[in-house]
Order: structure tokens, then C-alpha cells, then sequence
């Protein structure tokens, strides 16, 4: 079983939420793997799933009106139906998480350092001395500069990337094996957005963690994953390593994701190609591929009946698609 | 001329600093005169307020009697510093019992949602369609003989409802944002989030409806006292020196004048001062 060494084992995670117009399965069976020290990106539309998927993951579901099956291994705890004072004991030492807004992530009137001290003291039981110079110490490794006098600021006096460094300390505070980072750059400008991405990188190689990156922006994954998950209407449509998926792609879909991002290499006032239509809803999905609506490739059988996962020619790499894109398709990224 | 004006408003900056105004200092003054009144009257230089003096009846302000006596020939100043005693005891007392299970049970309430909050704010909904006077008036009525206490307890659990849904909804503001969330994924128990995260942030709000409360209880207070159903003459509560006042109106109007004002000035400033608290939260929180 090579289940064991993997830090994060997802098989066929399913989160379909009861609405009054019927259930909405928002992740419609997920299955994938995560190793230490990697870097996994998930991305997808607005819509695609992808961001219950990593509640789902760190057991943040709402606690009525949802269902969860299927089974989340996260170094050897499973997640999916344990009880919240179960997941306690592994929130904040095994999987932490950076979230979207700065602006809100943290407490506003708490002085930052504060906020970092707290799981120092209550979970790692240290005293306040040792908690204040490990807090700072955090500050330092983010980047904060002079985190000594920013110990006692509150987050207002913080610029939005600051923020985003503090929510980032708060998170590393514990140490967690597994930082989930649901679309951390998409509340701040361009310039910064690269630094906070840099930053996680090499905090990623320095702590030994992995991280999963969650965004609707190929550009951010590009060079800082390992493996790239590309979703729709929650399920996972094609996967491999990012050069697989960004080189060798199968499946329309990323082919027509990537289309859809700008590139440097483009002549200026070249059209970006959008994907006609829209997400389809998940409450009446079509019983075939949920993307042929919008797929210039669909024939009968994409309508009729859903493609499964599909390894590829290379390694690791899978697709679900009946028509999909020739080998030779697609230019290096 | 355009840098300029840009230099001046950026030298501006550090001194735009928030004030609360002098009139909030008066009226933060005004109130702890009264309070200190209140707990030090015996040891103050204050005439006795029950001390009847037949020479000196229906006297207007003068020297000797500072705003004048009753018809019984008391000094009337003595009295409202006495009556202030049993404004701001059952005041703070009920608010005590109001906000110690109102303000729990409505941050509960809006932490955990679900059945329990369902049933709840129904039952508090259910309790807040009476009007708060009549259902005091109808149990004090019965329920004799009158204390300080039971009129605290009777006003306080009046209280409970409104001071839930207060709570209740300026907690809902917060308990779905993500540092609520945040907090929840670093391990923190219920309990720690709404302590250490939620309760600092519902403060700002639950300090001006105190004031508020407080004020709307002295009001209360003054009313059932002015109906007979507050503390037993001949000790005096402001309700009950207008109560007196009534039936001999025309020949001395200032025994009704002075208690009304000083039931009216402090709740002036204390309406003024929740105001003014609440004002300056609200614009420092839109800077965040």
C-alpha cells in the first residue's frame, strides 16, 4: 500500500449540499493523492468546486443541510465523520489554512501578535515569554519587517500584504504538515500577489510542508505546483504533473483554461479566447460529460454518458474525456 | 498651490485625532456626580431625607433648603439625591440580570444557530410582543410586599429579551467571518472563539445599549414608582416624589419640577454618552 507514505489520500469524496430545490453535489467524488513536501494545485472556474472541496478536505462543512461521503486520510486521521472535537486536535498542528481576504482573516481588534501567541499557548502549552518570542520569530520568517514594534499592531494599521503575511505567521504557528491555501492572492494587487506566492514556496521547502494551492488563476500555479488538478461542476476532469497539464493536456477544458489566460508571449491586442456559455447547474447536471455543452469536440456519447478518469500516455497523469486532444497537442508552457 | 494643499493634509494626519468633545466629559461628569451621590449620601453633608419640618412646608428653593421642601416640610434636594439611590440600584441590577443571561444566551444563539437558536429567539420574540410596563406592572402588582429585590428581578428579567436580540444580532455580524473561522481551524473550542474573538468585537455595542438600558430602566422604574409600585414611601425614588407632587401641584410646582429634571438630565447623559460611544466605534471601525 503506498497509501501510507502519502500525506493526504482523498478517494471518492463526495459533498453534496440539501437545498430546497434538491441536493447539489458541489463535489461529485473526488479521489487523489498528496505526498510530503509537494505542492498540489487545484484549479477550476468559479463554481468548480474546488473551494468546498478544501473545506471539505480540512472538515469545514457546515454543520446542517450537508452531506459528506467517501473518505479523506490525512496522515492517517480520516477526516470525513469525525467528530469536531476529533478534528480539533488536528486543525492547527496537521493542516492549517490561509484564506482569501486578508481583510477579514483577522481579528480586528486583536493585536496581531496576539493572535499568532494564541495557538502557541493553547495548543503548544508554551508560557508567554516563549510564546512571544517564538510569535515574533514567525513575524521575521514571513517577512514582516521590524516584527518586534508590528508585535502590537492591529491589523488595521497593516497594509493588505502585511495582512496577508500575519494570516500566513498564524497558520505556520502550529507547524501543520499540510497548508491549504484557498485562492491566497486573489484580495491583493499583482506585485504583491507574486511576493505572498514566492514567500509560500520557499516556506514551503524551508518547513518541509506540502500545500495545496487553490486558485482560478493558471498563472499562479504554473511554477509553483508539482501536480495541478484542473476541475469542473466538482469533479475532477484532468490531473497530472503541471508540465503534463500545461504541456500535454487532454481534456478541452484546460485546453480552453489555458486559452483563456493572457501570455507574455502573445503580440499585444491578441483576443483571449472565452469559453462560451456558462458553468451548467449543478442541480440538474446532464447525465454525460458536464462540459459538452461547451465543448467544440462533443459528439453523441459525450452527452450521453459521463467519462471516467482515463491515465494518459504519461506517468501519473489521467484524464475524463471521450474525445480527448491528440499527444502532440498543446506547446510547452 | 495643489502641493501645498497636499503637504498641509498630510501634516494634518497625526492630529486628526478622535475626540469625544466636551459635552461627552459633562455628561460622563454629570453621571458620576450622581452615582457618588448615591453611595456616599449618609456620609455627605446632605440633610435627612425623611426628617419631617412642619415650620418650613411647600418652601421654594432657598439657603437652608436648597430646592425646597415638600408638604411634609422635606428637603427636597436631600430627597432626589436619596431617590437617585434606588434609580441606579435597580438599574444596574437588573441590567446585571439582563445582560448576564441575555448577552450569553443571544452570543450562544448566533455562535451555534441551528434548533437551538430557532427555539430560542422564538421563545424571546414571544416574551419581547408584551409590552415590557404591563407585564411588570401585572406582576408586581401581585406580588407584594414590594423590595428592592423583587423589583430588580422582576424589571431585570424584563430585560433578558431585548438585550438577547441585541446580542444576539451584533454577534450574527461576526460569527461567519473568516477569523471566526480562522480561529475555529487553529483549534480553538467554542468557547475560546466566542470569548476571545467575538466577545471584544461585540463590546463596543453591548457598552452603549448598557447606557441605553440603564436609562430605559430608570424611565421604568420612575414609572412604576410614579403608579405606587416601586419601593414603599416614606423612602424616595424620583417616580415617587412626582407621584407626590401631583396632588398639590398648584401650590408648589417645583416639587414636581426638580425630580423630573433630575431623572431627565440623567438620562440626557447617558442616551448622549451611548450615542457619542457608539459614534466614535463605528469610525474606527470603518478604517479597518
Amino acid at each position: 500500500m503506498s497509501d501510507v507514505t502519502k500525506l493526504l489520500v482523498v478517494r471518492d469524496l463526495k459533498t453534496t449540499f440539501q437545498t430546497p430545490s434538491g441536493p447539489l453535489p458541489a463535489v461529485g467524488g473526488v479521489t487523489f493523492e498528496l505526498g510530503e513536501n509537494e505542492t498540489l494545485g487545484i484549479v477550476g472556474e468559479s463554481g468548480s468546486g474546488k473551494t468546498v472541496l478544501s473545506r471539505t478536505i480540512m472538515g469545514l462543512q457546515p454543520r446542517r443541510n450537508v452531506e459528506v461521503s467517501g473518505s479523506v486520510l490525512l496522515n492517517g486521521f480520516e477526516v470525513v465523520g469525525a467528530s469536531e472535537e476529533a478534528k480539533r486536535a488536528i486543525w492547527g498542528l496537521e493542516v492549517a489554512m490561509v484564506f482569501q481576504d486578508p481583510m477579514t482573516s483577522l481579528n480586528p481588534v486583536m493585536r496581531i501578535g496576539k493572535q499568532i501567541d494564541e495557538i502557541l499557548r493553547v495548543r503548544l502549552g508554551m508560557d508567554r515569554h516563549a510564546a512571544k518570542a517564538r510569535a515574533i520569530e514567525l513575524l521575521e520568517l514571513v517577512g514582516i519587517p521590524s516584527p518586534t514594534e508590528r508585535y502590537g499592531v492591529f491589523p488595521g494599521e497593516l497594509s493588505g500584504g502585511m495582512r496577508q503575511r500575519v494570516v500566513i505567521a498564524t497558520a505556520l504557528a502550529g507547524s501543520p504538515k499540510l497548508l491549504m491555501a484557498d485562492e491566497p492572492t486573489t484580495g491583493l494587487d499583482v506585485t504583491i500577489q507574486a511576493q505572498i506566492l514566492n514567500l509560500l514556496q520557499s516556506l514551503k521547502d524551508r518547513l518541509q510542508m506540502s500545500v495545496v494551492l487553490v486558485t482560478h488563476d493558471l498563472g499562479v500555479v504554473a511554477t509553483r505546483t508539482s501536480r495541478i488538478i484542473v476541475m469542473y461542476a466538482g469533479r475532477i476532469v484532468e490531473m497530472g504533473t503541471t508540465r503534463d497539464v500545461f504541456a500535454h493536456h487532454r481534456m478541452p477544458y484546460t485546453r480552453a483554461l489555458l486559452e483563456g489566460s493572457p501570455k507574455i508571449s502573445n503580440p499585444s491586442h491578441t483576443r483571449l479566447l472565452a469559453i462560451p456559455g456558462r458553468p451548467p447547474n449543478l442541480l440538474s447536471l446532464p447525465p454525460g460529460c458536464a462540459f459538452a455543452a461547451r465543448c467544440a469536440f462533443a459528439t453523441e456519447i459525450c452527452r450521453r454518458e459521463r467519462p471516467e478518469l482515463e491515465p494518459s500516455l504519461e506517468d501519473g497523469h489521467s484524464f475524463a474525456c471521450w474525445n480527448p486532444l491528440p499527444v502532440t497537442q498543446g506547446a510547452p508552457a | 498651490m495643489y502641493v501645498a494643499e497636499v503637504v498641509e493634509e498630510h501634516h494634518d494626519r497625526p492630529e486628526r485625532k478622535k475626540r469625544l468633545g466636551i459635552l461627552f466629559w459633562i455628561c460622563v461628569g454629570w453621571i458620576a456626580l450622581n452615582v457618588v451621590g448615591a453611595i456616599f449620601a449618609n456620609v455627605l453633608p446632605i440633610q435627612n431625607p425623611l426628617f419631617q419640618n412642619y415650620a418650613t412646608v411647600n418652601a421654594g428653593p432657598s439657603l437652608h433648603h436648597f430646592l425646597g421642601t415638600d408638604d411634609l416640610g422635606r428637603d427636597i434636594f436631600a430627597r432626589i439625591v436619596y431617590g437617585s439611590r434606588v434609580s441606579i440600584e435597580v438599574s444596574l441590577g437588573a441590567m446585571l440580570i439582563g445582560f448576564g443571561l441575555g448577552a450569553p444566551l443571544g452570543m450562544l444563539a448566533a455562535y451555534r444557530r441551528g434548533k437551538f437558536d430557532t427555539i430560542l429567539t422564538a421563545v424571546m420574540y414571544i416574551f419581547l410582543a408584551f409590552p415590557a410596563i404591563i407585564a411588570t406592572i401585572a406582576v408586581l402588582s401581585f406580588w407584594t410586599p414590594r423590595s428592592l429585590l423583587k423589583i430588580i428581578i422582576v424589571v431585570g428579567i424584563a430585560s433578558i429579551p431585548l438585550v438577547y436580540r441585541v446580542i444576539r444580532s451584533a454577534t450574527m455580524n461576526f460569527a461567519t467571518r473568516d477569523f471566526v473561522i480562522a480561529a475555529k481551524v487553529q483549534g480553538a473550542t467554542d468557547r475560546r472563539i466566542m470569548v476571545k474573538e467575538l466577545l471584544p468585537n461585540i463590546a463596543p455595542v453591548g457598552v452603549s445599549f448598557l447606557l441605553i438600558g440603564i436609562a430605559t430602566v430608570v424611565t421604568l422604574e420612575g414609572a412604576l414608582a410614579f403608579l405606587g409600585l416601586s419601593v414603599n414611601p416614606p423612602t424616595p425614588s424620583w417616580g415617587n416624589m412626582i407621584n407626590e407632587s401631583l396632588s398639590i401641584l398648584q401650590q408648589n410646582p417645583w416639587l414636581a419640577i426638580f425630580p423630573s429634571l433630575a431623572m431627565c438630565l440623567f438620562l440626557l447623559c447617558l442616551n448622549f454618552i451611548g450615542d457619542r460611544l457608539r459614534a466614535h466605534f463605528e469610525v474606527s471601525e470603518a478604517k479597518l
